[in-house]
């Protein structure tokens, strides 16, 4: 009877198999093939990504409504239709790179970014060798390009200037100066790239550093790193951190009786559920951004920041945060790298991302020699009245920096 | 004498599951040169599955004890490969062995006290295991990197065995399941094996009749530590880039879990049938139902598991034998 | 000092409220035998009806916690009247697997029903402070607690006193006994089950009120009730308050004395060390131990 049993495992390991995959010939290059480009993108739609991973598809989504109501992408004299291949990577990097491996056996070549660090390093291992090419549109992690990869470029600043932005503007906007600055950090290694580099920011401008304090990546409970913190009581507290861990820390610095100056914090304060749940607590949070509608620049796809925003308020009925609209930048630097190289050969888009140097909605996309954008600048951003407004840079503020920014 | 049924005798029925099995590998090498690389890829993740269901299906199935922290043999297998290889310089191949040893080490060490307790204290406390090494990886940045991750070098004059490709990891995935399901087949009809069934249904009676319990415990957690031990190592080769959060996910634990429940847990072949089952059948849903792909295969299992509670292999052999086929009937021995 | 102090009050009131998400999982594992994978899925959905029925309605979540309570009730008993008895005389594996099951179904049904996005429900008070001896205490954080206790002590009253409580307790002793007292095993099984889901679903809304919640948090809550049901003693409900308090003090002074996160580290040493030494949890006897398989 065992032997039953294994014979009907043989049969089904092979049947299944080759059902699942489809044999060497069926599946044929799909991408660039007739009048279509599908670019493959894996998405985190679930697990504890997917939040995030939501956004980042409905800005894949935009930009190809956008790039198609231009009638298309237009390669060597011939006009193709955009499209994108979603599939959901489930928060999981070892899923995010067999993905990337499983578009290259459909010929597509040219790869859109996941969310997040982790599944961009594994990704960009497999693109480079795969010789695809991929426009990361939130792997801001340092670490990733400096191992050399070729083929992967990131529209976003590095990780290196998400707190050190908040310290630059407070020391450029803040009057009276603050003196003393705590840092706290999600220990994943975006989140702690973030606060070493806002750390080295707030030495170089000469404040006085604790931190950082570490705490679990995703936790909802940061209360043991703010009682150390407590004792020094810092004028500022800079949270390096993901919505989750940003909302506890505002809410949990009230709960404490910690009275700092000002809150800053990475990432959480300019998501739009960030103001939603935790209401008139938000107000006068600091947050750095990729992107606000306050950016200048502008471009034929989607105009300016303003009319992005306005875009995605009608298609997806909320503000456009800068999940969106980074990963907007990225499908449309894809684009005009496509359009520009003229061809849908991975290597000569490689070439022309590299060349690549546009103003969009996003503001300016130059890579540097790592693929990093750095000519883009972070914006700083506070929370007035339930609304994120840009307060640094000076020459795209909207509104001025309220300080001391939380009250009393 | 049950001893003189124990014993070997190479006879045309024992030696086909043997020749099945070998059949089994040869499929799946022939398979192989069918696959475009990342279906290879695709493929590579159900051997990885079959190898790491069939090592708890020793301590889990064949022994009753329900480890729900397996996964940490597979973390520890895959951190002492990236430490060996970046901060040692060490070759992978030597790399993975002692990968597997170091987890048979850990798996003996704790399993000495942690043996001791039963049912679901036993449960709890390797995953209360599982989850305090992740915590120790995480927390000594210098040796692995913490929670950014450690990368193994792959490239230039750093790499110290070239990185293997899609193709190549297949054959090691394959490897590594071929020889897991070889170490459980010879187990399954060795005196072994049977003094871990024993242990499952009475450890008192089991300890009684001279079975030294203790002894047989640790040396099948440690051995089912070095199975997955080597996978963790492979996968971290596979990977380039390791995180603590993923290497000891709970999740991994789990469907090892439900991938022996589903195949048939305590079989040779049961492990098999689920792991490839369940990675299939997740991941045709994941392509074609990209949206609702988890919600699904929710449903399925539990519909599998409602009809089919004793697993795959089980239900077919007890069908065979008493000629009740009904799923009905099923549904019908454990309700209440 | 102020700050030891000041870790040992937080570290408490987190641990009353950990207790409250967790006793509904000790109790279906004591009396059923059901480890519950799904427990945390039933919490952030009582997050989500206290939500709903406070930007809806209005209503403020001490009350909206009853909601959540009859809602997840409803549904627990159902689950387990028509899904989880069919199976639960299996061996654990088996009602673990369906509540794997079970979680991943309500998992992403709450993922395309309400979103990823995180959510929070907003009171005026739950953020406010007060201070007792330079010691801050969150009121939210507070009420959350005492809520906690006194659902315990009404808990263990309604299991030693009521007749639906008795009947819960002796089914789980010994249910070939119970069924012949003329107890319907079933529609106990289900009341507790139901009871169970109802207490998540308050803990649910208490979480909502003083933190954060996305469908992605179940497991958290599902790995938390694991440590703290056995802390307390499987099926132990004063147990589990021990339990929740042990972990939340644990992880609040390891927080503020130990560096980086070696804190989690700790709380699962301490867990090994009380299963080592003392198996049936911290306080009494656990009811597990008393059983008798049928």
């Amino acid at each position: 009877m065992n032997t039953r049993v294994l014979f009907v495992s043989v049969v089904t390991v092979g049947a299944l198999a080759l059902t699942a995959c489809g044999s060497k010939g069926e599946a044929g290059p799909s991408a660039g093939s007739g009048d279509t480009l599908t670019l493959g993108a894996s998405v985190s739609l679930t697990g504890k990504l997917a939040r995030e991973g939501t956004l980042t598809q409905e800005g894949y989504k935009l930009c190809v409504e956008k790039v198609n109501a231009k009638g298309g992408v237009k390669v060597g004299g011939k006009t193709l239709k955009l499209a994108v291949s979603y599939q959901d990577d489930t928060s999981k990097p070892d899923t995010a790179a067999q993905l990337v491996d499983q578009f290259n056996d459909q010929g597509i070549k040219l790869i859109l970014g996941s969310y997040g660090s982790a599944n961009t390093e594994a990704q960009a291992a497999v693109i480079e060798r795969n010789n695809q090419v991929m426009v990361d549109s939130s792997g801001a992690d340092d670490k990733i390009f400096a191992k050399g990869y070729k083929r992967t470029f990131a529209v976003l600043s590095p990780a290196s200037e998400y707190a050190a932005s908040i310290v630059k503007a407070l020391a450029d906007l803040a009057s009276p100066k603050p003196t003393s600055v705590a840092f706290l950090s999600a220990d994943d290694g975006f989140s702690k790239t973030a606060a070493d580099g806002g750390v080295a920011a707030a030495k170089a401008a000469g404040f006085t550093v604790t931190g950082p304090e570490l705490f679990p990546n995703g936790a909802t409970d940061v209360s043991s790193a703010l009682n150390k913190v407590k004792g020094s009581a810092p004028d500022v507290i800079i949270g390096s951190v993901h919505l989750a861990e940003g909302v506890a820390i505002v809410k949990q610095v009230k709960e404490l009786g910690l009275k700092p100056k000002a809150i800053g914090e990475t990432v959480a304060p300019p998501t739009p559920d960030f103001v939603t749940t935790l209401g008139a607590a938000a107000d006068g949070v600091l947050g750095s951004s990729q992107w606000t509608k306050a950016v200048s620049g502008k471009d034929d796809y989607f105009g300016d920041a303003s009319a992005y925003d306005a875009d995605i308020q009608k298609a997806f009925g909320h503000a456009a945060g800068y999940h969106n609209a980074e990963a907007s930048a990225a499908c449309l630097a894809l684009v005009l790298a496509t359009e520009k190289a003229g061809s849908t050969d991975p290597t000569a888009v490689r070439d022309a991302l590299a060349a690549l140097d546009v103003t969009t909605f996003f503001g300016r996309v130059k890579f540097d020699a790592t693929g990093k954008n750095v000519t883009k600048p972070m914006v700083v951003i506070q929370i007035q009245g339930g609304k994120a407004v840009t307060v640094w840079p000076k020459d795209m503020a909207e509104g001025s920096l309220v300080w001391p920014a939380l009250g009393s | 004498m049950a001893a003189e049924q124990l014993r070997y005798r190479p006879t045309v029925r024992t030696a086909t599951p043997w020749a099945l099995g070998v059949l089994l590998v040869a499929a799946a090498l022939a398979l192989q040169t069918q696959l475009y690389t990342g279906q290879a890829r695709t493929v590579t993740a159900i051997f990885m599955y079959v190898a790491l269901a069939l090592s708890w299906n020793l301590i889990g199935g064949y022994t009753g004890y329900a480890s729900f922290g397996q996964v940490v043999f597979f973390g520890i297998g895959g951190y002492f490969t990236a430490v060996a290889m970046t901060h040692l310089g060490w070759s992978f191949w030597v790399a993975l062995v002692a990968s597997g040893l170091f987890a048979a080490c850990y798996g003996a060490l704790v399993g000495i006290p942690l043996l001791r307790l039963r049912g679901h204290y036993f449960a709890i406390a390797t995953l209360g295991m599982a989850e305090g090494t992740r915590e120790i990886v995480t927390n000594l940045p210098e040796l692995t990197g913490g929670g950014g991750g450690i990368t193994l070098p792959t490239v230039g004059a750093a790499a110290t065995t070239p990185y293997l490709g899609n193709d190549g990891f297949y054959v090691l995935f394959l490897a590594l399941a071929a020889i897991a399901l070889l170490v459980t087949g010879v187990i399954s009809r060795s005196k072994f094996g049977f003094a871990l069934r024993a242990i499952h249904q009475d450890e008192d009676a089991a300890a009684a009749i001279g079975i030294n319990t203790t002894r047989t415990k640790v040396v099948t957690f440690a051995l089912s530590g070095f199975l997955a031990g080597m996978v963790g190592s492979a996968y971290a080769f596979q990977q380039v880039t390791i995180y603590p959060e993923r290497l000891f996910d709970v999740e991994i634990t789990v469907l090892m879990v439900v991938m022996v429940v589903i195949g048939g847990s305590g079989t040779v072949i049961g492990p098999v049938i689920g792991a490839v089952a369940l990675q299939f059948v997740s991941e045709w849903l994941r392509q074609n139902y990209t949206d609702i792909h988890t919600l699904l295969l929710g449903g399925i299992i539990i519909l599998a598991v409602i009809l089919l509670p004793q697993g795959l292999a089980n239900y077919v052999r007890e069908a065979r034998r008493t000629g009740e086929y009904s799923l009905l009937a099923n549904v019908r021995r454990y309700r209440l | 000092m102020t700050g030891f102090l000041q870790a040992v009050a937080y570290g408490l009131l987190q641990g009353g409220l950990l207790a409250l998400v967790a006793v509904g999982f000790s109790l279906v594992w004591g009396v059923m035998n059901v480890v519950n994978l799904s427990h945390g899925a039933f919490v952030v959905l009582g997050a989500y009806v206290g939500l709903l029925v406070n930007q809806r309605l209005g209503l403020d979540p001490f009350l909206g916690m009853f909601v959540a309570a009859v809602a997840l009730f409803a549904l627990g008993y159902v689950v387990q009247r028509f899904v989880i008895n069919l199976v639960v005389n299996g061996p654990i594996f088996i009602t673990l697997l369906l509540t794997f099951g079970l979680e991943l179904l309500l998992t992403q049904g709450m993922n395309i029903a309400f979103t990823a996005n995180y959510q929070g429900i907003q009171t005026t008070y739950a953020g406010t402070s007060f201070a007792v001896a330079g010691v801050q205490i969150p009121v939210g954080r507070l009420l959350a607690f005492v809520l906690s206790v006194v659902v315990t002590v009404a808990l263990v009253a309604v299991m030693n006193r009521t007749r639906v409580g008795m009947s819960i307790m002796a089914t789980g002793m010994d249910r070939g006994a119970a069924r012949l007292m003329g107890i319907r095993a079933r529609h106990v099984y289900a009341l507790t089950f139901g009871i169970a889901a109802g207490l998540a679903g308050m803990a649910g809304t208490m979480i909502g009120m003083v933190g954060t919640f996305n469908p992605a948090s179940a497991g958290g809550f599902t790995l938390l009730s694991f440590v703290i049901a056995v802390l307390g003693g499987l099926g132990n409900m004063y147990g589990a308050l021990a339990g929740g308090m042990l972990i939340g003090l644990v992880q609040a002074l390891g927080g503020y004395f130990l560096s980086g996160t070696w804190v989690n580290a700790l709380a699962f040493l301490v867990l090994i060390l009380v299963l080592m030494f003392r198996p049936s949890g911290l306080v009494g006897k656990a009811f597990y131990s008393a059983r008798l398989e049928v």
